[in-house]
């Protein structure tokens, strides 16, 4: 019998699709430049079916990519012609919500945004908050561990997670807590971009809601003196919970998109959101209105209430959109850099702008160097896309030759395996591989993804090797 | 180029692997007490801030660093380790990463390697390995340098760390008396209110809860910062058959006899006992073991990252 036959009579009615048309929403993630039809969708509907799923494709020796809502920005859900694609999107439950303990216990295709809808009643909510967040999953943001702009003071999904379930290909369940004793592997798990298990049942922390939020906007005559205002604010021992940077190109592309009355004639703006209790709000707003003031903002403006603080999140919050009215597709890149070498990334970056011929435009979480290129090109101009790549994969050699990282928040899934050659060495790599094998020695959950092979790195001319010995010499090289 | 230290250190593990001898990593002696006879790795002299870097919020420091050296750099720029590591005398950071220590603030801003962005470390083979980095956000392959925090230097020896830095904050603490299970119900009460609290225990019959920044005027006496420090670490007097538990619950559960001390805003508890109280126990007395129990599949992955990191097995199992 056939996989799919197999999966078919296993799971009930309306688990398994195979046809084309059926499965063509599944064949790419939110990076949709990379497209490939799977083999079948599985659709398990709880833990049990799940555990079926695996175990046949175990039998079969049939690659699974596991898939929350399908809209990560690094092709980690992208499926292989002869695998499956485990969708998790009929495990949507939100099982418990204990108010007193601050905890909700959620099945991985519960959306984030509805986490916070659910316990609002309480005076809670969840405080990762990607972009995606009205679509995208909790088990995909584990897997991702994703960011958001609220990460410098609430941090990132590891930090609001307290266990996890998770079920490999040999059917074993693991429940991995932050209580756990020894070596942190629900840490190890957050962000594994589903290469170590299937994630099936997530707890999350609650936080309180703050009694309020109060915004801060600031226009700059350069992007160095809106850097060094940032720079400022936290050395004054603030932290705000959102701290957003703009070029001069999305200002002006999210002003004409919103009109909310961003300052045109500035060349950085700054958007400087705290929150809290009122008394500790309105303490912080007026000492960082007096920063920002004193560190030569040509313009500032502060929410005088809620409308106002929405209103002007607006221009920010569509940022992507407004450039993409620019240009018939743009690419959005995802490297962390040091705040001090912001200046001398965007200066390079605009050099690159020149030597490519494509239009760039940044939005930077500058509270923690998540930087956020983003290129204008043209998908039907023929090598263009190959261009924006070249022209992305050097905007990522750049942050790391400034000590930063390849990607902060998006994962690396297929679009950054090559860059992973560079932030990574031969025996860091390694390591990595084997990591893999211990959870999953069929080597069949979301195979090729988020590690390079290191034939990869050498066909990229950037295998580093020490000592001109490679480790693990006992391996066999492809 | 690699540094003296490394190259040594590099050295004495490829050593103990030709000649099959195991080492025993060792910071500043505080929490293990040594074995005669055993070969260490010392990590007392590998000591230092290599960057600090104040409004990136990061700190860059060699793992010997004893964590006073260390706090009062930071004090110096006004900022702290927010998960208040417990000092057993001369702790060093390293020591501390390698046993996942977290203070009383853990509900409100975290555990240990919520703060950790990236580490060196030499594995069993003697090599150098770098694992994330100096950026808060950072999602570049597996998270190895918060993994191993908690390894107690059974998989490798860590050389180096980078750690997330937060202001420093005045804290003024406030107690009450009060029966137990009333003041965990309290205190979670109040930690699902935006009052800015980094500490909430229950202590010889008192409530304590201590908070920073502006806040409202507060229906409690205040009382010293103290009981932090005697919660932190927490080392009451035992008879020499009594045991000693740490418990880590759900933040409300109920009470359990014999319990000395509830902290954490009562997701931890202290509790004398013979056998373990309930799930997620540890053993005071032997916390700073390694352990596996090889029989579920948690434990046999444990085993086979050990096996990736020490595959001669050089670094000691206690």
């Amino acid at each position: 019998m056939s996989v799919i036959q197999q999966l078919i009579k296993a799971l009930p009615q309306d688990r398994v699709i195979f046809d084309t048309e059926q499965c063509s929403p599944y064949e790419c993630d939110g990076l949709s430049a990379y497209r490939e039809k799977p083999m079948a969708v599985v659709l398990p509907a709880n833990v049990e079916e799940v555990k079926t799923a695996l175990r046949i494709c175990k039998e079969h020796q049939v690659p699974v990519i596991t898939r929350g809502s399908g809209t990560g920005l690094a092709g980690g859900a992208l499926p292989l012609a002869d695998g499956i694609v485990l969708g998790l999107s009929k495990m949507n439950q939100i099982l418990h919500v204990d108010p007193l303990a601050r905890t909700a216990v959620l099945q991985p295709g519960v959306r984030n945004i509805s986490v916070t809808q659910a316990v609002e009643p309480y005076g809670l909510y969840y405080a990762p908050d990607p972009s995606s967040q009205v679509a995208c999953s909790i088990g995909g943001n584990v897997a991702e561990n994703s960011g958001g702009v609220h990460c410098l003071k609430y941090g990132l999904t590891v930090h609001n997670v307290l266990s996890i379930t998770v079920i490999n290909m040999n059917g074993d369940i693991l429940v991995l807590d932050e209580k756990d004793d020894g070596v942190d592997l629900l840490a190890l798990l957050n962000g594994s971009e589903g290469l170590l298990g299937v994630i099936v049942e997530v707890k999350v922390k609650l936080l309180p809601k703050p009694d309020t939020a109060q915004l801060v906007m600031a226009g700059f005559d350069s992007v160095g003196a809106c850097a060094d205002a940032v720079t400022t604010v936290l050395e004054q021992g603030i932290i705000p919970a959102g701290l957003e940077m703009m070029d001069k190109f999305s200002i002006m592309a999210a002003e004409e998109y919103a009109k909310v009355g961003y300052p045109l004639e500035a060349e950085a703006l700054l958007l400087c959101e705290v929150d809290g209790s009122f008394d500790q709000v309105k303490v912080d707003t007026r000492r960082i209105a007096d920063i920002l003031t004193q560190s030569g903002a040509t313009t500032i403006t502060v929410s005088q209430n809620e409308a106002e603080r929405i209103a002007l999140w607006q221009g920010r919050k569509n940022a992507f959109p407004a450039v993409g009215r620019f240009s018939p597709d743009y690419y959005c890149m995802d490297g962390t850099i040091p705040r001090k070498r912001l200046a001398y990334v965007l200066q390079e970056i605009e050099k690159l702008s020149q030597k490519y011929q494509l239009e760039v435009a940044n939005v930077f979480h500058a509270g923690d160097g998540n930087l956020h290129p983003l290129i204008l090109y043209d998908a039907n101009q023929p090598g263009q896309l190959e261009q924006t790549e070249k022209f992305g994969a050097e905007i990522l050699k750049l942050c790391l030759d400034v000590g930063g990282t390849i990607t902060g928040e998006h994962g690396v899934g297929v679009e950054k395996l090559d860059s992973m050659c560079h932030q990574f060495d031969t025996a860091e790599l390694e390591i990595f591989h084997a990591i893999k094998q211990v959870f999953d020695d069929t080597g069949l959950l979301n195979p090729g993804k988020a590690v390079p092979t290191l034939h990869r790195c050498a066909e990229v001319g950037q295998m580093h090797v020490h000592n001109n010995q490679l480790p693990f010499p006992e391996l066999e090289r492809f | 180029m690699a540094d003296v230290f490394t190259q040594q250190l590099s050295e004495q593990i490829q050593q103990a692997v030709s000649e099959k001898r195991t080492l025993q990593v060792v910071g500043n002696n505080s929490k293990v007490p040594l074995s005669e006879g055993v070969e260490t790795v010392e990590l007392s002299k590998n000591s230092g801030i290599v960057s600090y870097e104040p409004s990136e919020l990061v700190v860059t420091v060699k793992s010997g660093t004893k964590l006073t050296d260390l706090s009062a750099a930071l004090a110096e720029r006004k900022q702290m380790l927010a998960f208040e590591p417990p000092d057993y005398g001369d702790s060093t950071i390293g020591g501390t990463y390698a046993c996942a220590l977290t203070g009383p603030s853990r509900p409100f801003r975290g555990v240990l390697r919520d703060f950790v962005l990236g580490t060196k470390m030499m594995d069993g083979r003697g090599q150098s390995l770098t694992f994330g980095g100096q950026m808060i956000k950072n999602v570049a392959g597996y998270d190895v340098s918060r993994m191993m925090a908690g390894s107690k230097g059974s998989m490798a020896v860590i050389t180096e760390l980078s750690l997330k830095v937060m202001p420093l904050v005045e804290e003024v603490t406030y107690c009450r008396a009060m029966p137990e299970a009333e003041a965990i119900v309290l205190m979670n009460q109040m930690a699902g209110t935006t009052l800015p609290l980094s500490g909430c225990a229950y202590y010889e019959g008192r409530f304590y809860y201590r908070v920073f920044g502006e806040h409202p005027k507060q229906d409690a006496t205040p009382c010293s910062n103290d009981v932090w420090l005697t919660l932190n670490p927490f080392q009451p007097k035992l008879q020499p058959n009594q045991k000693l538990w740490r418990v880590d619950t759900e933040g409300p559960a109920p009470s359990i006899p014999n319990t000395l001390a509830v902290g954490m805003c009562g997701q931890r508890r202290w509790v004398l006992s013979d056998e373990a109280p309930a799930p997620y126990s540890t053993l005071w007395q032997s916390y700073f073991a390694p352990r596996h129990n090889d029989t579920d599949p948690i434990s046999n992955i444990k085993t086979g990252l050990k096996q990736v990191f020490d595959p001669h097995n050089v670094f000691k199992n206690l």
